[in-house]
């Protein structure tokens, strides 16, 4: 069917904006905090073979996993769907999953007794039962530990839920009241989908309305070869690593191979290192996802985000690696790290393939989290934002200063400080920016945070983060890394406890300080404008010493002197 | 001309035209535009008042003499925003804190769009300087404010050429103590002092130092500009302060905002509360939805039972201002919205325009990318020639060059086809901007009237209001002047916050009004040196439950009533918002509000006899419609009268806009002389 070019435009942006209503229903009913709040979960349609078509944006590391549940759905369930059925699903190993406190609703959308779409909410529950509450545990070594694990289930049953899989499902969650008003969100938002997608489809035709969705599809297949056809052809790597498995010391790499051949990509993660003790496995979803995400952050944001814009991108993952375990591995950390760490090496790699527009690695984030009871008597948890560290540089712009984790790319609020005073027993005692931090470039990267709070109430301390050890915001093109961070615990009228990267521990009345790790920063620091490095130390954010050491930039008090700084840069250049 | 005063003036001031409209001691209205000088804007409002005193066979002079109500709605205070233009700022913070406006609490509105630089920090590092001092959550004082820093820092300022000073200290907004020994210690020395508790005491130490910050930046360049505007116009011969346009809507003497300029952000879009709450006599409806589309973008705003929200979260150029303001939900879509086909074959229109220079290509100043204008003008729903007055001519053949070039071309498709395509994706866009106020809001839609105002809105309102699912759709005859009119049915109208954290089943209602009372005398007080002759109150509670992070706002009907009425009162608006409640949720109050209104008096829409005669078109244009080329009668707008019905499809001609109905669609002129469209059932 030859398609009509308006048609087209007109169809993409309906099928986009149910996705966005379907968001709105979402925050609108959902209970628990997260999904109102930090909008954790991802709105999506796709086609009847389970091919994600339209996707609001939601947090960019679920950029096209969806696809991955629908088909696992279809695979199990196929031709055994009806109009009034709900489908719930969440494992990584059997359903598509991406990390199993992530849980998928779908609901099939029929034509003329043809399942034409899927309507589907992947969405982030407050808990799933397993070794720890809130659905991370750092101490994890097998799935088993991490919750409850769900294959494709019928969850309603021709318009009827199915009452005893849902006790199921509340008893094995620490918090059955936000899950059965979350669940019903879900249900509600993916109703409307379905409903807007019918209605689509009588108003366009059902013939029409499958040859346009393909449209939507081959439209960004265009947009994304295009771009990757302008790369010049060649083999390209880049890798990132960590320095533990959760448990003790080690060095584990994700290493990519970026294979550009004429305007196709396959990323190759041969070579990296085998699944590890910790949860910081990636599942297929998620590795998927992280390639994604990376490509999509690092072309033009204007190319669509659904499953048709990697049509030509081969991911390659051996079965037993950190990128594709096998089971039992635990994996519930993986939408932070290694999605980080996928990220960064598929950066690294495109970055040889298109220098300038290479990326500069964002600080990983370490901050940890504490619960405890507070002054009222009600348990609280409390994640440390204030220690966030500082993004990457591009080109034409510094790093951000401070920012809650590449895998949201800015898309998430970092509370206040004073909201926080409010709610729990502590007092923030400084939430400022580091000096010295920021990698060095002719674009800087972002500083990192200066943090230090008091709390007044024992607490449990979970630690779970990177960038402790060693630079984690690598610079690129001649940039520097970001400095790397340190964290202490003082407890009151006892020694200082240097915590660990992953763990929990139980400490009385204490006083956290950190330090975040700084971006990376991007081009040859001599180059960057030696006014800007004099706003940077005016500012505090470089140190005179490194602003000639690093910049080769030579102040006399207040001022550039601008003789001994083109001298200096000059005999640093060389 | 006769001598009698209660005239009322509303200008607004917009980036291409200045707008004036007059209403006299009759009622009748008046409307007047002229070019805007952006270098000077005075200029321009002068200009408005000599094209008024021409009609009216005066001077200037005699014109300000009988208005006893001039009111402003100037962007000023924006433009110094958008173009950078603003006062060196110096900020004092509490040491330790001194990076939170430049942190932005880690946001990015588009995500994806990574690569762009944030917007510039207001005060760089270097003139955020700390004080040491802690006030701590409950208010009370940790460790006493240390003056000399304040002494220091104001030295440093000094030193660098600060104009202008912002202060907001951590825990500011719930003891504001030490804030105000910082505007003592700083002396007489500054003229511009912001401090957060007086400007927006509310909590959150990043939307409020933005708010004292913005306004310690704007605020010099604005306050030079009003008064110098208040003093030509005095001089002149009005008698009374010039009032402006606020965020919430409502109006207040220069005097009283003069120090508060922030509180003008939203001037302009601002004042279609107003307009509303005028229009919504003769349409007898309270619940409408106005969208009102101009050169560059639709301001989109709800009325539900008479009432507009307004909230305090919101963003002007990437800047959070914690003030209250009407709920605006703005889109780049526009007349200047400019259309383009992407590298792989996809037709987009907007969110870039054309702006008034080059503006579209068919205005001839050298546009060559095609509008949403030239796109109308293809289609015969534009009339070639003079426009506005003659200030634009409007060329056919430019359009379809436009529009040929870079649409139609890339797509293979024919001109026409592609004006038509252009004006539904443009459409489609306000439609899902009108979903958005109204469905993200917990409103259906279907259950509205449309305004579709501005110079661009009565050609897309029968469309728009169709797919949106309304029955109604209403167009003021003075649609291009919407805001200005809208100022002139307004009330003055001042917001109060108090932050008070606490379970709300433990608070004493005694404590509760004393907070109240206090918020009311200080409304009072201001609202009374505004010279209001009446004054309301209407008290509110930010009320949640606990441990979530967003508030519910509920109205607490007059006198203090028990708790279980305002439970009951929070519980039936959470489920109009979210669809549930939690009958066992621990209830958690975080501010008290008052609004203080001080009312003024209404001038009731004039009512015309209706007429007997049946309307005649002028033409029978051939325009292309969605189902292709069609006969259309098109009407003059001077032509048609109270009482006339016209059938779909029409067009009608009127000075500062063109209104478009469907076929089948009716349209009738109403006793306010404006027109309300019925629409057809839904078109195939």
């Amino acid at each position: 069917m030859a398609l009509d070019a308006v048609t087209l435009a007109l169809v993409q942006n309906r099928l986009d904006h149910i996705t966005k209503q379907m968001g709105w229903v979402m925050t609108r009913t959902a209970r628990s905090p997260i999904f109102n709040h930090a909008h954790d979960f991802s709105c999506f349609l796709t086609d009847a073979s389970g091919i994600v078509v339209a996707q609001a944006d939601g947090i960019p590391i679920h950029t096209g996993g969806g696809g991955f549940a629908a088909r696992a759905l279809l695979d199990t369930f196929g031709g055994d769907m009806a109009a009034d059925d709900a489908f719930l699903l969440s494992d990584p190993y059997v359903a598509g999953g991406n990390h199993l406190p992530d849980w998928v609703i779908v609901r099939p959308v029929f034509c003329d007794d043809q399942l034409v779409a899927l309507s589907c909410i992947r969405a982030h529950q407050s808990d799933i039962g397993g070794g720890a509450a809130g659905t991370y545990n750092p101490e994890a070594k097998e799935i088993f530990h991490e919750g409850i694990r769900l294959p494709p289930l019928r969850l309603i049953e021709g318009g009827k839920i199915r009452e005893d899989l849902w006790q199921l499902l509340m008893i094995n969650c620490r918090t059955p009241h936000y899950l059965d008003g979350d669940l019903r969100a879900m249900l509600g938002a993916t109703r409307i989908g379905a409903q807007q997608v019918e209605s689509h489809l009588q108003d366009i035709g059902l013939e029409e309305g499958l040859a346009y969705m393909e449209g939507i599809l081959d439209h960004a297949d265009r947009r994304l070869r295009a771009v990757i056809a302008d790369l010049p052809d060649g083999v390209y790597r880049g890798e990132d690593r960590f320095d533990n498995d959760c448990f003790e010391p080690m060095d584990i790499r994700i290493c990519v191979a970026l294979t550009v051949k004429g305007d196709s990509l396959t990323v190759d993660f041969t070579g990296s290192h085998a699944q590890i003790q910790g949860f910081k496995n990636s599942s297929f979803a998620n590795t998927y996802s992280s390639v994604y995400m990376a490509l999509s952050s690092f072309f033009d944001p204007a190319i669509p985000r659904n499953e048709g814009t990697y049509r030509n991108v081969t991911i390659i993952a051996p079965e037993g690696t950190i990128v594709n375990p096998l089971p039992p591995a635990p994996m519930t950390m993986s939408t932070v790290f290694p999605a980080c760490e996928i990220i960064h090496a598929v950066w690294r790699a495109l970055a040889e393939a298109d220098t300038p527009n290479a990326c500069a690695g964002w600080g990983k984030n370490a901050f940890p989290i504490t619960s405890g009871i507070g002054e009222d008597g009600n348990t609280f948890v409390m994640y440390h934002w204030f220690g966030s560290s500082g993004g990457g540089a591009v080109d034409g712009r510094d790093g951000f200063p401070q920012q809650g984790g590449l895998n949201s790319l800015c898309g998430l609020h970092i509370p206040n400080a004073e909201t926080f005073e409010q709610l729990f027993p502590i007092r923030f005692v400084r939430q400022e920016l580091r000096c010295d931090a920021a990698g060095p470039g002719k674009y800087r990267g972002g500083a990192g945070g200066d943090y230090a709070v008091e709390i007044r109430a024992p607490v449990q301390y979970a630690f779970r983060g990177e960038g402790y050890s060693m630079p984690t915001g690598f610079g690129i093109n001649g940039g520097k890394d970001g400095a790397m961070g340190n964290m202490t615990v003082v407890p009151v009228g006892a020694d200082p406890i240097t915590p660990p990267s992953y763990g929990v521990r139980h400490i009385a009345p204490s006083r956290l300080e950190m330090m975040a790790p700084g971006g990376g920063g991007w081009g040859n620091p001599l180059e960057r404008d030696p006014a800007l490095v004099l706003q940077d130390v005016k500012d505090g954010i470089v140190s005179p010493a490194r602003a000639r050491d690093d910049y080769g930039v030579v102040l006399r008090g207040d001022e550039l002197d601008d003789d001994a700084t083109n001298r200096h840069r000059a005999a640093a250049g060389k | 001309m006769s001598d009698e005063s209660g005239w009322r003036i509303g200008v607004d001031v917009g980036g291409t035209f200045t707008d004036l409209v007059l209403i006299d001691a009759s009622g009748a209205t008046s409307v007047f535009k002229a070019p805007s000088v952006p270098g000077d804007p005075a200029r321009g409002v002068i200009a408005t008042l000599e094209l008024a005193a021409a009609q009216f066979g005066g001077t200037v002079a005699d014109i300000l003499g009988r208005c006893d109500l001039f009111v402003h709605g100037s962007t000023i205070a924006t433009n110094t925003l958008i173009e950078c233009k603003g006062a060196k700022v110096g900020l004092l913070t509490t040491a330790g804190f001194r990076d939170s406006l430049e942190i932005r609490r880690g946001w990015r509105d588009d995500v994806w769009a990574h690569r762009e630089p944030n917007p510039p920090v207001l005060v760089p590092r270097a003139l955020r300087l700390p004080v040491r001092g802690r006030i701590d959550a409950d208010g009370s004082e940790h460790e006493a404010l240390q003056a000399e820093d304040v002494t220091t820092a104001s030295e440093v300022f000094e030193r660098e050429g600060v104009e202008s000073v912002a202060i907001c200290l951590f825990n500011g907004f719930a003891n504001p103590d030490h804030e105000l020994a910082c505007v003592e210690a700083l002396g007489e020395r500054w003229k511009w002092v912001s401090a957060s508790s007086d400007i927006a005491p509310v909590i959150g130490e990043y939307e409020r130092t933005s708010t004292a910050v913005v306004n310690a930046y704007v605020g010099p360049r604005t306050a030079t500009y009003l008064q110098e505007l208040n003093g030509q116009l005095a001089a002149l011969g009005l008698r009374r302060p010039i009032l402006l346009t606020q965020n919430n809507g409502g109006v207040i003497p220069l005097e009283r905002i003069i120090a508060r300029p922030v509180a003008l952000l939203l001037s302009g879009p601002a004042a279609g509360v107003g307009a509303l709450s005028f229009y919504r006599q003769a349409i007898g409806s309270d619940n409408l939805i106005s969208m009102e589309i101009g050169g560059t973008s639709c301001d989109a705003i709800l009325m539900h039972r008479g009432d507009v929200a307004v909230s305090d979260e919101i963003k002007v150029e990437g800047y959070p201002l914690a003030l209250p303001s009407v709920d605006i939900h703005t889109i780049g879509a526009g007349g200047g919205t400019i259309a383009g086909v992407d590298e792989a074959g996809l037709l987009f229109v907007g969110p870039a325009g054309a702006g008034a220079h080059p503006g579209p290509a068919c205005y001839g100043f050298g546009g060559a990318e095609p509008t949403v204008t030239d796109a109308l003008l293809v289609l015969g729903r534009l009339k070639a020639g003079a426009y506005a007055g003659g200030a634009v001519t409007l060329d056919k053949a430019l359009a379809e060059a436009a529009v040929g070039r870079v649409v139609a071309e890339p797509l293979g498709i024919a001109v026409d086809a592609a004006a038509l395509g252009m004006i539904r994706l443009l459409e489609q866009h306000l439609l899902h901007a009108l979903q958005r106020i109204s469905i993200q809001r917990g409103h259906d839609p279907r259950d509205f009237t449309l305004v579709a105002a501005g110079g661009a809105g009565p050609m897309h309102g029968a469309s728009v209001g169709r797919m949106l699912g309304c029955r109604k759709v209403y167009i003021p005859r003075r649609s291009g002047v919407f805001c200005a009119l809208g100022m002139l049915h307004t009330n003055l109208r001042l917001d109060f916050v108090r932050t008070r954290y606490g379970r709300f089943d433990d608070v004493a209602m005694e404590d509760l009004d004393t907070i109240f009372r206090a918020l009311e005398d200080r409304a009072t007080g201001e609202l009374e040196a505004s010279g209001a002759p009446e004054i309301e109150h209407v008290r509110e509670i930010d009320l949640r439950y606990t441990g979530q992070s967003w508030d519910v706002r509920v109205p607490v009907p007059g006198g203090m009533p028990d708790k279980a009425e305002i439970r009951i009162r929070f519980e039936q608006e959470y489920e109009r918002l979210f669809g549930h409640i939690q009958p066992d949720g621990v209830l958690e109050m975080t501010a008290l509000r008052v609004v203080g209104t001080g009312i003024l008096p209404a001038v009731a829409p004039e009512v015309s006899p209706p007429s007997t005669d049946e309307p005649c078109p002028t033409e029978r244009r051939s325009v292309f419609l969605d189902n292709g080329l069609t006969d259309v009668d098109v009407y003059k707008g001077a032509d048609l009268k109270p009482g006339h019905r016209l059938t779909g499809p029409a067009l009608i001609d009127e000075d500062t806009t063109t209104v478009l109905i469907g076929p089948s669609d009716a349209l009738d002129v109403d006793t306010a002389n404006n027109f309300m469209i019925h629409l057809s059932e839904r078109e195939t």
